[in-house]
């Protein structure tokens, strides 16, 4: 590269802000992995490596008898862990499937009112969610959906699909219009053009929209808090918070260990698709 | 021709359709329902403005407005201090960059929840803060206190939402030509002068547009607050979507008054969303 020489070997400025990153970031993950390993018996003066590491705060999690013990605890993990899972796959399922079609009328083709159309579900993109805990709570008792996982899969759509919808409008918009234009001449029908073509070159949007769906889902509390009740629905963040027993937490191995287990789905996720977060999120807005 | 027109209106009716109806009319709902009494059972009561006359009486209502408004200033603050730092170490050449650029994104890719548990470890009494002070001979802080907790769950904030920051600047700076600095190099230009010429001047739309998203979800975040303090201890940390839950599902739980609540407060967040869709996709 013919750019003016920089240094490549590593200063002393940066050395201490890459060990500073590392520390910042790595240390709370670093503490709840060790507790997480750390024997019930030592939970309590945990060593700074856990000296007889072993895996039984995790499966434990999944074992009943160990919660009647100790009556601090959600029951059996694996229920909210099916729970979160169903939720979260249908409504990133439904997200992208109408966000899609809905993103390709908002990048393709023109009519009165589309502005219109678009604004509208930006507003919705934008609108912070907590909003509508009252107003959903009451119509999914209204449609006799409180206290159901179907329910909650409503209420995440109400802020999923216009979130997927925004982003894959702006991937959609890069796809050459004669691309399109010599398929459908071709012969293609505008599903099979949009299966065959548009989906394949934006295939890094889909990817992110999926995977922002799923995680908006995986993360939320407050409308599993506000919609579900009984304990058979509850997602992973309500069976977590089963820990806190008047703000004291008892079981502080097998609380580190539920938490790194809900990490870990959106986590991976995130890291496949690092490249795109930011362009799918702010849709084109971030240009330099 | 007609029937194309239909046709092209099918593809984005079922997400209309499904945003008007869970979203924009229970939205609506809200404000109707704040002009109501509580009632348990039975036919809805029309009370005019007394819910919103009890909320603006009470003093509480200015407490969690000043509270939202220095969880979200002060989070989003040393977010971008913090994103903007890192982008700009990581935008520097070295082995293990790659690495380190991944291992950045991990702590927002983290549910907010799981966040907020791994530090309930972290401040516990026992926790490893407090061993920390102890090994150094200093007395166990409570980080969850009256003094403390505001403070306290504004670094849970940011310690989560700072990597969205970081991968907004180094899209930014990755995005300024080189050329730029090679000329500012021959007219000898010091890497200070670079940095507030070039370097700040040509981040300026990517700042605008992730503060100002940023701010709109941290004024929205629930799960940190809630899980960590409950917006307590004394209110310290009460703020918008916190109170408005209490009010309508806890302490009394009085869904109109409520309801009240959040039409009260809609107007800060209208402003917020105004200037997000006019200037963070104002080209849009």
């Amino acid at each position: 590269m013919p750019m003016v020489e920089r240094k490549r070997n590593i200063t002393v400025l940066t050395l201490v802000g890459i060990i500073l990153l590392i520390l910042f970031v790595g240390i709370p993950f670093y503490w709840v992995l060790n507790l997480s390993l750390t024997p019930e018996e030592e939970a309590y003066s945990p060593k700074l490596f856990p000296s007889n590491p072993t895996l039984s705060n995790y499966f434990d999690l999944f074992d009943p008898s160990k919660a009647a013990a100790r009556a601090t605890r959600f029951e059996n993990f694996a229920g909210p862990v099916v729970n979160s899972s169903i939720v979260a796959l249908s409504v990133t399922a439904l997200s992208t499937f109408l966000g899609s079609l809905a993103a390709y009328n908002l990048a393709r083709f023109n009519y009165k009112g589309k502005t219109y159309a678009s604004l509208y579900i930006l507003f919705a993109y934008v609108f912070p969610p907590f909003f509508l805990m009252i107003p959903l709570y009451i119509l999914m008792n209204m449609l006799k959906l409180g206290d159901t996982l179907f329910g909650l899969m409503l209420a995440h759509l109400a802020y999923t699909l216009p979130f997927s919808t925004w982003i894959l409008r702006g991937y959609f918009m890069g796809v050459p219009k004669d691309i399109e234009d010599s398929a459908l001449v071709d012969g293609c029908s505008r599903f099979q053009m949009l299966w065959r073509i548009v989906f394949p070159i934006s295939a890094p949007g889909l990817v992110t929209a999926t995977i922002f769906s799923f995680t908006l889902s995986w993360d939320d509390l407050i409308f599993a808090l506000v919609i579900l009740s009984k304990a058979e629905n509850y997602t992973l963040p309500l069976a977590i918070a089963f820990f806190m027993q008047g703000g004291e937490v008892y079981a502080w191995g097998e609380l580190a260990a539920a938490t790194i287990l809900a990490a870990i789905p959106p986590v991976s996720l995130y890291l496949l698709i690092q490249k795109y977060v930011v362009s799918g999120l702010t849709g084109g807005a971030i240009k330099g | 021709m007609k029937l194309n027109k239909i046709a092209d209106w099918l593809y984005i009716l079922p997400a209309l359709a499904v945003i008007t109806f869970i979203f924009i009319l229970p939205l609506c709902y809200t404000f109707w329902i704040s002009f109501q009494e509580k009632v348990l059972g039975g036919s809805p009561k029309f009370i005019g403005l007394t819910n919103y006359y009890n909320i603006l009486a009470s003093g509480a209502f200015y407490t969690i407005i000043g509270n939202t408004l220095v969880y979200s200033f002060s989070a989003v603050f040393f977010k971008a201090l913090i994103g903007l730092a890192i982008a700009l170490l990581l935008n520097r050449k070295f082995p293990g960059r790659g690495i380190l650029r991944a291992y950045s994104i991990i702590p927002w890719a983290t549910p907010a929840f799981a966040v907020a548990f791994f530090f309930i470890l972290l401040y516990d009494l026992k926790g490893l803060f407090n061993r920390i002070l102890g090994f150094l001979g200093l007395p166990a802080l409570r980080y969850l206190g009256p003094d403390l907790a505001m403070f306290s769950v504004i670094f849970v904030n940011v310690w989560r939402g700072w990597p969205f920051f970081f991968l907004g600047f180094l899209s930014g700076l990755q995005a300024i030509p080189q050329e730029i600095y090679e000329s500012a190099e021959i007219d000898g230009a010091s890497r200070f002068k670079k940095f507030v010429y070039i370097t700040l001047p040509n981040l300026k739309t990517v700042f605008f547009t992730v503060c100002l998203l940023s701010l709109m979800w941290t004024m929205g975040d629930f799960t940190t607050i809630y899980l960590l303090t409950k917006g307590g201890p004394l209110d310290k940390t009460l703020t918008a979507p916190i109170a408005s839950y209490l009010k309508a599902f806890a302490t009394g739980a009085n869904i109109p008054e409520a309801a009240a609540l959040l039409i009260l407060l809609l107007p800060i967040y209208v402003i917020l969303i105004y200037l997000v869709m006019k200037y963070a996709y104002g080209r849009a």
